[in-house]
């Protein structure tokens, strides 16, 4: 089943008299379970294509459905409640909340989507467990490492059950060490949750994680690499 | 479980609004008292200063109520015009709402008992007189009806004179002097206090008809009435203008109408031994009723109370007005904060915005975060202004903690917190969320 469908999606900024085209005619299908990788050097529109995918921002021209979802009819609010139902943000500076511990910033969706506290406060606990850091939900931020906290940040994505998880440059901050424990949970999580992974990087061995590698220029997909076998996801 | 339509799950959200809107004030400490500061100092001065005014304002209006309710005053002017010593009783036959009137005079008098002597004001009335001024009597009784009628040296004395007079001793049944004629003391009027009532504490109360003789004079220039209530009060000052606008044009040209009761006094029966201490409250009756070209200035104690109290009450508002544009800076301050805080906060607001956060969290967020701010400087600066208050009475002011201030301060502060909040909170929540991210 497809999680994204994106037709000729473009994006085009004014600055001033100038035309930008960030994203050209992309045309981009992603099913439930994969690990995608997007890589470009800086300005191919890679974060644009990020943002319109995480319905941050919207598309100039072209189609775009998210889980069935017909994105760009959306005001708002509806587009709030799309990125709190069927998107999981990992930035990859953290963003936590500095002034709450780690399970209340776990718990920042699912209270933007209503649920109550005691149900809330369960969801949370699974998952940092996924994450591993189930006995360090009641430290703060600061007094948690850079991958943990960027493991939190996973957890407060997964949380409320995404169709699609988006990570923004997730292991940026991180020394690569801690940069590849990121990516074996994102691995472990994709194989053993059949969780969609779409991540931004400009690190080959990073975007290697991915089971496909989308490769922009100038705002057009170049290429598509197929990273190892393509096993069949239904 | 998925229901997020729900007012349930709206609290839920605005609750954690609410948390948020409070950890960020209390993630910066200094800067949220400083701007609670402002607001604090604008309140307080607001209720202080009001509170200053309003205590002025009662002041004056407790020594105009001293001086009577409903209580109406006719005034000749000498030289023109004077009233029949019984003339009382003819206006209270042809105005229906006056139900008690008595005839004025006033004089200073040589007062004597043994050793003690003095100038002593005297003030001649009728036995109506108590009832007229809400007087109560502190021992003995007022002189009756008649002792009026018989002119009998009988006085009541003022307090202070009761006092000072007679060192303490109760002074009913003894015998006093005054101008040389010895009076018997019927009865002392309880006290009503520095400068209350026509200063009555220091003053001789004789029936009229002794005091006119004591003089030597046949007419009086002032005669007080009382009416039920205030309707009757202004009721009763038509009637008696129209009265006497009537009478008085007769005056000069005219003089039929005999059956009229002796209202013409010829030109000698002018007055014009009377000393006249006026007394403090029927002072500039300008644009009060008037009738017959000042000849007869007829007053209502209701009326000078009224204005009194309305150019006190504007001064409160003034007061009020100016202390309340250091409101106006305070929640400039607010504003100032906010601003900063949105701007600070940019980072914050993409991420929750990601997460699902929609423009009325945001808006809620920040509105209540300048609102906890005007709140906080509110209660404090009641706190402040009462305890100014309670300074300035120990110091002897007449301030008093005044509601309408308390009201006024309070409605404008919250106000102009949330005002001031409208702005940076509608900023923060119109921020674009690949904007606010980006500049984290």
């Amino acid at each position: 089943m497809s999680v994204i469908v994106m037709k000729d999606i473009s994006k085009e900024y004014r600055i001033g008299q100038i035309r930008l085209n960030a994203l050209k005619n992309i045309n981009l299908e992603i099913i439930n379970g994969e690990f995608i990788s997007i890589m470009g050097p800086s300005g191919s529109g890679k974060s644009t294509l990020l943002n319109v995918i995480g319905c941050l921002d919207k598309s100039s021209s072209g189609t775009y459905f998210l889980d069935g979802n017909s994105v760009e009819t959306m005001n708002d609010n509806q587009l709030s409640e799309i990125r709190n139902r069927f998107i999981g943000f990992v930035f990859q500076s953290f963003n936590l909340l500095g002034e709450l511990n780690a399970l209340r910033n776990v718990e920042i969706p699912l209270i933007y989507r209503g649920i109550r506290g005691k149900i809330r406060r369960e969801m949370s606990e699974q998952a940092l467990e996924k994450v591993g850091l189930k006995e360090r939900m009641k430290h703060l931020p600061s007094q948690l490492s850079g991958g943990q906290q960027q493991r939190v940040a996973i957890a407060r994505a997964l949380v409320g059950n995404p169709s699609v998880i988006l990570a923004d440059e997730p292991t940026g901050a991180l020394d690569s060490t801690t940069g590849n424990n990121i990516m074996d949970l994102f691995t472990q999580l994709n194989e053993d949750l059949n969780m969609t992974i779409v991540q931004v990087t400009h690190e080959e061995s990073i975007a290697a994680y991915g089971k496909r590698i989308i490769r922009l220029i100038d705002g057009e997909i170049n290429k598509i690499d197929f990273n190892g076998v393509l096993e069949g996801k239904k | 479980m998925e229901n997020n339509k729900g007012l349930k799950s709206f609290l839920i959200r605005m609750l954690f609004n609410s948390k948020m809107a409070s950890s960020g004030l209390i993630s910066n400490v200094l800067r949220t008292s400083l701007t609670v500061l402002g607001i604090t100092i604008g309140v307080a001065s607001v209720v202080s200063l009001m509170g200053i005014g309003e205590g002025a304002r009662i002041a004056v209006v407790e020594q105009f109520e001293s001086l009577g309710q409903n209580v109406i005053v006719l005034k000749a002017n000498s030289g023109v015009y004077s009233f029949q010593a019984d003339e009382y009783k003819e206006i209270m036959e042809r105005v229906d709402a006056i139900k008690s009137a008595t005839p004025v005079t006033n004089s200073k008098e040589y007062v004597r008992w043994r050793r003690t002597r003095g100038d002593i004001e005297v003030l001649g009335v009728n036995s109506q007189y108590p009832e007229i001024k809400d007087h109560q009597l502190q021992a003995g009784n007022f002189f009756t009806t008649l002792h009026v009628d018989t002119r009998s040296p009988v006085c009541v004395l003022g307090y202070n004179v009761a006092v000072s007079l007679l060192n303490g001793r109760s002074p009913v049944g003894y015998t006093i002097t005054i101008d040389d004629l010895n009076f018997t003391i019927v009865g002392v009027l309880k006290k009503k206090g520095d400068g209350k009532a026509e200063n009555i504490d220091n003053k001789i109360v004789v029936p009229y008809t002794t005091a006119m003789r004591l003089n030597d004079i046949r007419t009086v220039d002032e005669i007080w009435g009382k009416a039920l209530d205030e309707k009757d009060t202004s009721l009763a000052i038509v009637q008696l203008s129209r009265i006497y606008s009537r009478k008085i044009q007769g005056t000069p040209v005219n003089t039929t109408n005999p059956d009229d009761g002796g209202e013409m006094p010829p030109e000698e029966m002018k007055i014009p031994d009377m000393p006249m201490p006026e007394p403090p409250l029927e002072t500039p009756p300008n644009d009060i009723f008037t009738s017959g070209e000042d000849v007869i200035t007829i007053t209502s104690l209701n009326q000078l109370v009224d204005e009194a109290n309305d150019a006190n009450r504007i001064m409160t508002l003034l007061l009020g007005g100016i202390a309340a544009v250091s409101l106006l800076v305070g929640g400039l301050g607010i504003m100032n904060i906010m601003l900063v805080a949105v701007s600070e906060r940019t980072g914050e607001i993409g991420v929750r915005r990601a997460l699902g956060a929609k423009k009325t969290d945001l808006l809620f967020q920040f509105m209540l975060e300048a609102f906890y701010v005007s709140i906080i400087g509110c209660i404090l600066g009641v706190f402040v202004g009462i305890w100014l208050i309670n300074i300035f009475k120990s110091n002897g002011f007449a301030a008093v903690i005044s509601i309408e201030a308390v009201r006024i301060a309070t409605v404008v502060a919250l106000t102009s917190g949330l005002l001031f909040g409208v702005y940076p909170a509608y900023m923060a929540s119109n921020l674009s969320p690949v904007e606010a991210l980006r500049r984290q």
